[in-house]
C-alpha cells in the first residue's frame, strides 16, 4: 500500500515539475573548454572542465550567492544547516520534490532526490574501487566512515548499505553528518561540485561507464556529447522554479547586473555548446568571428584585446565588448624544502639554523617578481602578499609580505652570514662546502622561462644553480616524497575558506599537499587551534601570526595570483565571474536582439 | 603469391614483438608514473598504491609486459587510465574525423603532385621549371605551424571563407565545412616535397631509351608521359604513398589541434600529456601493423603496376 502512495505521490511531484520549460529554448550559449573533459561522474575526476559541467548537471546540498563578494553560501539541494555540537554535527533539510532526469536506470519512474543520495554520494569517495581524487574531503573526518573504507580496502567491497554513526536520516529529506572533530569549513565542502548527488541505481547501471552517464537532478542535462569535442547542454524541464533574485553587492556593476535580471527563472538560457578548443588562437579568433559569446583565460594572447594599462582595446570597446576582470582565488609560489635532508643527501635549503633561514630568505629577496609578472605573465598577475588569496575568507587585503626583491640586501645577508663568494663569482656555504641549489622544473617553454627567471635571480647572489627537467607525473611523484628541493607550485581554491590555503604548510601534511614539508611546531600549533574556529576575528588573528612565522622562516617565495579575463559579446546579459563557482553562466542571459 | 604473403604474415610476429618491447620500456622509462597525477590535489601514498594496484603499474614489470603481450593478441587494450572510456570506443569514434581529412587530403596531394611533376619534368630546365622548383623549396623550408596560424587568421577569421575552427554533426557539412581549410593546408604543405620528390621519379624515366624510341614511333608527348613514363615512375610513387598511409592512422596532429577536429591525432596529444599508456600503446600498435600491412600491400601493388617484378 505504501509503495503505491509513493507511486502517487511522485506521478503528482512529476506533473508539478513538468510544464512549459523556464528556460528560453530559443537560445544558446556557445563557449569554449581548452582542456577535453575526463567525464562526468563527481567522485571519480578532478579536473576543472567537468567539475563546470557536473556543476550544472547536479546539484551539490549548498551553492554560492552569485554577486555576493566574498563568496557566501547560499541553499541549493538543501537549505543552509544547522550547525550545532560545537562544529561536530550538521544537519541538512533537503528541498522537497526535486527529481532526477529520467533515466533507464529508474525503470521509467520519477526518482526524488533524498537524503540518502547524499549520504551515498559522499560514501563513494572512500570506496577504493574509485580512486577518488577527492577523497581528502572526507577522509578521518565522519564518524565510522574510515573504518567503512578500511573493511572495503581488506575485503575488496565497499559495504555501501552498511549503517554508520556519522550518516543520520531521520526522514527522507534529512540528513546528519556528525563528524569525529568540529569542522567549520565543512559547509564549504558541501558546495563543491564534486560532492553532488548522484543516484545510487545509476550509477550500479552503469558501472565503470558511469563517468558517461550524468544523470543529476541541476539547472541543465546532457543532450548530446561527442567526447573531447561537443557537450551539449540543454535546460531540464523539471528543474524546480528558482527566481534569480540576488542582491547587488559594493560593486558599481552589481546594480545594473540585478535590474537586467532580476525575476528571470534559472536557467534563462535554454541551450549550451560546449566546444573543446585546445589553442588560443583559435578560441581568440572564433570569438572575434561571433562563434562564441564568451571567452576566458587568454593569457598567451591578453595582447590582442588589453591595452598595457589593462584596458580593453579601442576597436573590441567599439562592437560592444566588455572585460569582465577578477584575481583567481589561487596563489602561486616557490617552496623551498625545509628538510635537512633530501633522500640521504644534505639539503643546503634546508633545516632551522640562522644560516639556512637567511639562505632562503636571500633567494626569496632576490627572486625577481617583477619580471616574472611582466614577462611570463604578461602583466596578467599580481604579487600575492598573502598566503590566503582576494576572494576567500581570511585574506586580508591590507598585508604586505615582509620580504620585498632586494638582491643588494640579499647580497648583504649572505655575506653576513657566511656565505663568501669565491673567485668564481658564486658563494659556498658557511662551512667551505660548495652551495648548490636545485631548481625542478617541467620541459616545455613555461618552464623553460621559469628556470631562466630563478638563474638570473640567483646570479645576482652568486648562488649557484642546477636546473633539474623531468616530467610532471615524474616530479609530482618526486614533490609527493619530499624529493625537491625548490619548485614553484600554485593552488586554487577548492571552497573559498581559509584554511585550503593554511594547511599547505601544516606538518603533518607533508608528502601530501605540504610540498615545502615544513614542520613549525609553532606553526602547526596554531593551525590545529584555527580549525577548531569558525570564520572570523579570532581566527584572522591566528591566520597572521601564522604568516609572520611563515615569512619568518621563509619555506616559500610568495609569487603571484592571476588574472582571469572573460570577454564578453554584447548579447551576454548579468555576467560575473564568480571566483568559486565554475559554471557562472547558469546565472546569466542572453539579448537575442544585441546580436 | 600466396606463399609469399602468408611468409610476409608470418614476419611480421617477430617485427610486433619488437615494436611491442620498444613501446613497454619506452613508457616506462620516460612516460612517467600516473598514479601521481591520477591521485589529485592531496594524496598519501596509500591512495596511490591503491592507485597503481587498480592500474597494475606495481605488477613486476615481466608480468605488465605478458598483459600486453594479451591485449595485442586479443585486441582489447582495456580502458583509458584517465577517463575509463574503452579504448575500442576511442579509436572507432576519433578515427572518422581523422580519415575525414586525410583520405581526401592523400588522395588531392598525390594527384595534384603527380600532375605537377610530369608537367616541370616536361619542361625541365626552362624558366617555369626552375621558379616551380625555387617557389617548392621555400615553401618547404614554412613550418606547417606558421602556414596554420596564416591561413586561420586570413582566410576564416579575416576573409571569412572558413569557419575559425570546429566540427559539426553531418558527414558532408565535415568534409565541405570544417575540413576544406584544413585539407588546404594540408595541400599546401605537402605537395611542395611531394612535387619534388615525384619530379626526381619522373626525371628518371623521361632520358631512358624508350621514351626517345616512343617519341621515334610518333607517339604523342601525352601518351608517352601519362602511359609509359607514368607508369615506370609508379613504383617509387607507390612506395612513397604506401608509406604515408599509415600517418592517416594517427591524423594530423597540429592541424586537428588548431581546427578543434576530434580525431586520432588530438588523442595521442591528450593520451601523451596525461600519461595514458592503454591509449598510447594501443595506437602505437595499430599504426605498426598498419606500417606492415601497408609495405605488403606496396610489394603487391608492385608486382601489379609491373609485371616483371617477381615476388619471392
Amino acid at each position: 500500500m505504501m509503495g503505491v502512495w509513493r507511486s502517487l505521490a511522485m506521478l503528482i511531484l512529476g506533473a508539478m515539475a513538468t510544464g512549459a520549460p523556464a528556460a528560453d529554448m530559443g537560445k544558446t550559449l556557445r563557449i569554449t573548454f581548452q582542456v577535453a573533459e575526463t567525464g562526468f561522474d563527481p567522485v571519480r575526476i578532478h579536473d576543472y572542465y567537468s567539475g563546470t559541467v557536473i556543476e550544472t548537471v547536479y546539484d551539490s546540498l549548498l551553492g554560492y550567492d552569485y554577486l555576493a563578494r566574498p563568496s557566501k553560501l547560499a541553499p541549493r539541494a538543501a537549505e543552509l544547516p544547522q550547525v550545532t555540537d560545537g562544529g561536530r554535527t550538521y544537519t541538512f533539510k533537503i528541498r522537497k520534490g526535486i527529481l532526477f532526469t529520467p533515466d533507464a536506470a529508474f525503470k521509467g519512474k520519477r526518482r526524488e532526490l533524498v537524503a540518502e543520495d547524499f549520504a551515498y554520494t559522499i560514501k563513494r569517495f572512500l570506496d577504493p574501487k574509485n580512486r577518488s581524487p577527492y577523497a581528502f574531503f572526507f577522509e578521518g573526518k565522519i564518524l565510522g566512515l574510515d573504518d567503512l573504507a578500511a573493511e572495503a580496502k581488506k575485503s575488496g567491497r565497499f559495504d555501501y548499505d552498511r549503517k554508520i554513526p556519522g550518516f543520520e536520516i531521520p526522514d527522507s529529506h534529512t540528513l546528519r553528518i556528525k563528524l569525529k572533530d568540529p569542522d567549520y569549513t565543512f559547509s564549504q565542502i558541501l558546495a563543491f561540485s564534486q560532492t553532488s548527488a548522484v543516484a545510487r541505481e545509476v550509477i550500479e547501471t552503469y558501472g565503470e561507464e558511469s563517468n558517461f552517464h550524468p544523470v543529476g537532478t541541476g539547472p541543465y542535462m546532457l543532450d548530446k556529447y561527442v567526447r573531447s569535442s561537443k557537450i551539449f547542454l540543454k535546460a531540464n524541464p523539471d528543474y524546480r522554479k528558482e527566481t534569480w533574485d540576488f542582491k547587488p553587492g559594493a560593486d558599481p556593476r552589481d546594480k545594473d547586473i540585478v535590474a537586467r535580471m532580476k525575476g528571470k527563472q534559472i536557467p534563462a538560457i535554454g541551450n549550451v555548446e560546449i566546444s573543446i578548443v585546445e589553442e588560443s588562437q583559435a578560441r581568440m579568433l572564433a570569438f572575434e568571428n561571433g562563434e562564441t559569446d564568451l571567452e576566458y583565460q587568454l593569457w598567451d594572447v591578453s595582447t590582442r584585446f588589453m591595452t598595457e594599462d589593462n584596458k580593453l582595446v579601442p576597436d573590441f570597446v567599439k562592437k560592444g565588448i566588455r572585460l569582465d576582470r577578477i584575481v583567481d582565488p589561487e596563489i602561486t609560489y616557490t617552496y623551498m624544502n625545509t628538510l635537512d635532508k633530501i633522500g640521504d643527501q644534505p639539503n643546503p635549503v634546508g633545516g632551522f639554523t640562522r644560516e639556512r633561514i637567511a639562505l632562503r630568505r636571500a633567494i626569496a629577496m632576490a627572486y625577481n617578481l617583477g619580471d616574472q609578472i611582466r614577462i611570463i605573465r604578461k602583466n596578467q598577475s599580481v604579487k600575492a602578499e598573502y598566503p590566503i588569496p582576494p576572494g576567500v575568507t581570511g585574506h586580508e587585503p591590507a598585508w604586505k609580505n615582509n620580504i620585498r626583491h632586494d638582491p643588494a640586501g640579499a647580497n648583504a645577508l649572505l655575506e653576513r652570514v657566511g656565505y663568501k663568494k669565491g673567485a668564481d663569482g658564486y658563494r659556498s656555504q658557511p662551512d667551505g662546502t660548495p652551495l648548490l641549489i636545485r631548481y625542478s622544473t617541467t620541459p616545455d617553454e613555461r618552464g623553460r622561462l621559469f628556470a631562466e627567471l630563478m638563474k638570473k635571480s640567483m646570479d645576482s647572489i652568486g648562488v649557484r644553480i642546477d636546473i633539474h627537467i623531468d616530467k610532471f607525473p615524474e616530479l609530482l611523484k618526486a614533490e609527493k616524497q619530499c624529493r625537491l628541493m625548490v619548485r614553484g607550485a600554485a593552488w586554487i581554491a577548492d571552497y573559498p575558506d581559509g584554511d585550503n590555503f593554511m594547511q599547505l604548510l601544516y606538518g603533518p601534511n607533508a608528502y601530501q599537499s605540504n610540498n615545502a614539508c615544513y614542520k613549525s611546531a609553532e606553526y602547526d600549533k596554531l593551525y590545529e587551534k584555527s580549525k577548531l574556529m569558525p570564520d572570523g576575528a579570532e581566527r584572522n588573528k591566528l591566520y597572521r601570526e601564522m604568516t609572520k612565522i611563515m615569512e619568518r622562516d621563509t619555506p616559500w617565495i610568495m609569487n603571484d595570483s592571476r588574472y582571469r579575463n572573460t570577454l564578453l559579446h554584447k548579447q551576454v546579459v548579468g555576467y560575473k565571474k564568480h571566483p568559486i563557482l565554475h559554471a557562472d553562466w547558469v546565472y546569466i542571459d542572453l539579448d537575442k536582439r544585441a546580436k | 603469391m600466396t606463399a609469399y604473403i602468408i611468409r610476409r604474415l608470418w614476419q611480421m610476429i617477430p617485427t610486433l614483438l619488437g615494436v611491442m618491447l620498444l613501446v613497454f620500456v619506452i613508457f616506462n622509462m620516460v612516460g612517467g608514473d600516473p598514479a601521481y597525477v591520477l591521485a589529485g590535489k592531496i594524496s598519501n601514498q596509500e591512495q596511490i598504491d591503491n592507485i597503481r594496484k587498480q592500474l597494475g603499474v606495481d605488477q613486476p614489470y615481466h608480468v605488465q609486459l605478458g598483459i600486453f603481450a594479451k591485449q595485442v593478441v586479443t585486441g582489447d587494450f582495456g580502458a583509458s587510465w584517465s577517463t575509463n572510456e574503452k579504448i575500442s570506443n576511442i579509436l572507432g569514434t576519433r578515427l572518422g574525423p581523422s580519415l575525414m581529412v586525410l583520405v581526401p587530403l592523400l588522395f588531392l596531394e598525390t594527384l595534384l603532385a603527380i600532375a605537377f611533376a610530369l608537367a616541370v619534368a616536361y619542361v625541365r630546365g626552362s624558366l617555369t621549371d626552375r621558379a616551380v622548383m625555387i617557389v617548392c623549396t621555400a615553401g618547404m623550408s614554412i613550418s606547417i605551424l606558421v602556414y596554420i596560424i596564416v591561413f586561420q587568421y586570413w582566410l576564416a577569421y579575416k576573409l571569412g571563407w572558413f569557419p575559425v575552427q570546429g566540427w559539426g554533426n553531418g558527414f558532408w557539412e565535415n568534409l565541405f565545412v570544417y575540413s576544406s581549410l584544413p585539407i588546404l593546408i594540408g595541400l599546401v604543405v605537402s605537395i611542395a616535397p611531394n612535387l619534388r620528390l615525384y619530379r626526381t621519379f619522373v626525371l628518371d624515366e623521361i632520358n631512358q631509351d624508350y621514351v626517345r624510341t616512343a617519341r621515334a614511333k610518333g607517339l604523342s608527348d601525352n601518351t608517352i608521359l601519362w602511359t609509359h613514363v607514368l607508369r615506370n615512375a609508379s613504383i617509387p610513387i607507390i612506395t612513397h604513398v604506401m608509406a604515408g598511409l599509415p600517418g592517416l592512422l594517427v591524423g594530423a596532429f597540429l592541424i586537428e589541434r588548431f581546427f578543434s577536429i576530434p580525431g586520432i591525432g588530438r588523442e595521442v596529444i591528450l593520451a601523451v600529456e596525461r600519461s595514458d599508456f592503454p591509449v598510447v600503446k594501443a595506437i602505437t600498435i595499430y599504426v605498426a601493423v598498419a606500417t606492415m600491412v601497408a609495405n605488403l600491400l606496396a610489394d603487391l601493388m608492385y608486382k601489379a603496376v609491373d609485371p616483371r617484378v617477381q615476388l619471392k
